[in-house]
């Protein structure tokens, strides 16, 4: 079932919360109403931001997840980078994964753009050498120039994007994960960006891209999978799929005007 | 109240015990919201989680490793040599302590995560533990409750710092024993908890 073309395989993914306002956070709390929490354990209420979801992605792909607030968008893609674990349902990942979660996610804001770039590199999984001669690339990509001598906190949430997103492509990943980040980057740097995407792709890296902005989704992704409350409503070529959630989008806005 | 009684002078009871605790002390306090405090980067960012717990034991060992040679200088002032005992016990007991750290902070960082006044808890416990150990008094100053004393971890750990440092004594397994039971078994408790609750981490930080 699981073959060497596959980079990514869900099957059955469904991930609980728990809503946790019931929940003591701490020991004493926990210790001195040791009989109602142990009650309330079992009745705590649920949430699953993911419910049964199933697709697989081939290698070299790029797919499009799409989605309004709250639909397991970022779960989805957490469980996918392994940073949380599904309740239910088994994920199989072929290759070594980066991902771009969130605007300078592992980034200090007192040391330097170059010693944080290094330090990324590594928590990525690169060995402090591998990050060293990847140094240059990625500075060159990120087109800080000097400023990547300064400490991080100086810098612009555009200059941010620019050196997470660079490291993230420069660690020689199979997988790469891109949440959201993007807008953040001007026209120019989205288009480059792309454009690298682009050609990792053609080196048979996999993409995996959440996004609002529908017109990349369309014109990078080959294919997409629209989420909703936690499900797969319709997955297929991308193109049908954004225009089935903009027109379930016209639907609901209608209804509104109307009613 | 008995006159404690020792052989050597009391900067040298002190001091050579001091240092060591210090450094399990810090690593603890520091280590246990190691993870807790660093939600960020465990939710978005995959790395092996254990070495967030680890630098700070890790970092802590270089501070107390630079107050060695202010140890040296009081034994010197003290009118004594260090000799050969110290490059050989030096490595050992850092080796020991440093294994009964990582296991420990395995423990406490990792349940900290859901109990986040373990902190503060912990903070009371080990100003408790620093006068139940030997280190303002030498374990001797104890008397028949020598043995009871030597349950704690840090005891004969301690001891053996003071003996190595004072006396170039070097350390035998018969002398630190329990604190090598202690090392052995919070390793193992520590992989099992961390291994086990590191999976819930990311969902409820």
């Amino acid at each position: 079932m699981f073959s060497d073309d596959t980079a990514i395989s869900l099957e059955g993914i469904s991930k609980r919360y728990y809503l946790r306002s019931q929940r003591p956070v701490d020991l004493k709390t926990t210790l001195l109403h040791l009989p109602s929490f142990l009650w309330r354990d079992s009745n705590r209420k649920a949430f699953w931001a993911l419910d049964g979801v199933s697709f697989s992605v081939a290698r070299g792909e790029s797919i499009g997840i799409i989605g309004p607030n709250g639909s397991g968008k970022s779960t989805l893609l957490k469980i996918v980078a392994d940073l949380a674990r599904p309740t239910q349902g088994k994920i199989a990942v072929n290759g070594r994964i980066s991902a771009l979660l969130e605007l300078g996610a592992g980034f200090h804001p007192q040391i330097t753009g170059r010693q944080n770039a290094v330090l990324n590199a590594v928590l990525l999984g690169l060995s402090r050498r591998e990050a060293e001669e990847a140094l240059p690339d990625i500075i060159a990509f990120s087109e800080l120039g000097d400023f990547i001598d300064e400490p991080m906190r100086t810098y612009s949430s555009g200059m941010y994007i620019r050196l997470g997103f660079s490291v993230a492509v420069h660690v020689h990943a199979d997988v790469l994960l891109v949440d959201e980040v993007l807008a953040v980057g001007d026209a120019e740097f989205q288009q480059k960006c792309f454009d690298h995407i682009e050609k990792l792709r053609a080196k048979g890296v996999t993409i995996v891209l959440v996004s609002h902005d529908l017109g990349s989704v369309t014109r990078f992704c080959e294919r997409a999978v629209l989420l909703h409350h936690g499900r797969v409503q319709v997955e297929g070529k991308s193109q049908p799929v954004v225009h089935e959630y903009l027109s379930r989008i016209a639907a609901v806005l209608g209804h509104a005007v109307s009613s | 109240m008995a006159k404690v009684k020792s052989d050597i002078p009391y900067q040298l009871v002190l001091l050579p015990a001091l240092f060591p605790w210090s450094w399990f002390q810090t690593s603890a306090l520091m280590a246990t919201p190691a993870i807790a405090n660093n939600g960020n980067l465990i939710k978005k960012v995959h790395f092996p989680r254990y070495v967030l717990p680890f630098a700070t034991v890790a970092n802590n060992m270089v501070h107390f490793l630079l107050t060695i040679p202010i140890i040296m200088i009081i034994i010197l002032a003290s009118g004594r040599q260090p000799n050969y005992t110290w490059l050989i016990g030096i490595p050992l007991l850092t080796l020991l302590e440093l294994v009964l750290l990582l296991g420990t902070v395995l423990i406490v960082s990792a349940i900290d995560v859901f109990f986040r006044d373990l902190e503060h808890l912990l903070d009371v416990l080990l100003n408790l533990a620093f006068y139940m150990s030997p280190i303002i008094y030498p374990l001797s100053a104890l008397g028949r409750y020598q043995k009871v004393a030597l349950i704690n971890p840090m005891a004969s750990l301690i001891e053996a710092w003071r003996d190595l440092f004072a006396r170039n004594q070097l350390p035998t397994p018969i002398d630190v024993w329990p604190c090598i039971v202690w090392a052995v078994v919070t390793v193992l408790v520590g992989s099992f908890i961390f291994g086990r609750l590191e999976k819930g981490f990311a969902d409820v930080l």
